[in-house]
């Protein structure tokens, strides 16, 4: 059923992962170099006001809409994509309470935003890695 | 009259455990990639385990005990960790919504096993066993992620109210 060449859901899902750590850090790295400025570098501080959720609920749609494209029953399809959709909208809702308690000027706490909102984007990441083999799964099952 | 002692002042009021999201997700977390590592490794013999577990009607208890033994002892670690005591409306939600949710997912996954059939595709059998296994892993999933969404939910709203 599913073998080591059949690994292109890790791949694709891996791809993710290119615009939220490596691209930021790259940019950021491009910045200090021209300005010439020390700076301590690193996730906690990119998403310091729980950013993270932002990629988490695009990744939560890309996986909702190949869920949408799947032959799973529409059970299984509605399931999926709520638990997927209220994983993606919990990470941003982290970004947007964090945001909200920065504006107005509440007690706001950077580590626990980018605690939570880090939790939530594997909580997504994990659960899209998951229904991408079971996509895989169900394709190979069709195609025969 | 005089006043209570601190230290036993502090220990009749200690508060109640506040539940944030992000606790439960880092069970559901590891339980994702425990169900990805296994089915990984064990592409055929897992899933088919599932399946028979199905059939003889195993299935649905076993998810049941286990999403609410996860879910009783992710709430007492985030109490512990807290120094906090369960709230009653967090344990009543704890008790209830596990197996509540799989409850109403064991009758979808019915559903969608009857429409599968009823459907008459090729390979019916293998289309049959990946919507139980589907099913499986997401009433996983939603059992143990869903109750803490509401307690959340819930204990946000009677902040806002109180």
């Amino acid at each position: 059923m599913l073998g080591w060449t059949s690994l292109k859901w890790l791949s694709w899902i891996s791809l993710y992962i290119i615009p939220v750590v490596i691209l930021p850090w790259a940019v950021s790295r491009t910045w200090v170099h021209q300005h010439g400025r020390e700076l301590h570098l690193s996730p906690a501080r990119f998403y310091q006001r729980g950013e993270l959720g932002l990629p988490t609920l695009i990744l939560a749609v890309s996986v909702i809409w190949n869920l949408l494209q799947s032959q799973f029953m529409p059970h299984t399809i509605a399931l999926g994509s709520v638990i997927l959709g209220f994983g993606g909208m919990m990470a941003v809702a982290v970004w947007v309470e964090t945001f909200c308690r920065q504006s107005s000027g509440t007690d706001w706490h950077p580590e626990r935003a980018w605690h939570d909102s880090k939790s939530l984007a594997l909580l997504v990441f994990s659960v899209a890695a998951v229904m991408e083999i079971l996509l895989d799964r169900l394709a190979k099952v069709v195609s025969r | 009259m005089s006043a209570p002692a601190p230290a036993f002042s502090a220990k009749t009021q200690r508060r109640i455990a506040v539940v944030r999201l992000a606790d439960a997700s880092d069970a559901v977390t590891v339980l994702s990639f425990l169900f990805a590592m296994l089915l990984v490794f064990f592409p055929a013999t897992f899933p088919r385990l599932i399946v028979n577990s199905w059939e003889h009607g195993q299935l649905m208890p076993a998810l049941m005990v286990i999403t609410f033994l996860l879910d009783t002892g992710i709430y007492l670690r985030i109490a512990y960790l807290q120094s906090a005591r369960p709230g009653p409306v967090a344990a009543a939600c704890l008790g209830s919504l596990p197996l509540l949710v799989v409850g109403g997912l064991s009758l979808l996954q019915q559903s969608a096993v009857s429409h599968t059939l009823a459907a008459d595709l090729p390979n019916l059998q293998a289309r049959v066993g990946e919507e139980i296994f589907a099913h499986t892993y997401l009433g996983l999933v939603g059992g143990v992620f869903l109750p803490f969404l509401v307690i959340r939910l819930v204990s946000q709203f009677r902040t806002k109210n109180s």
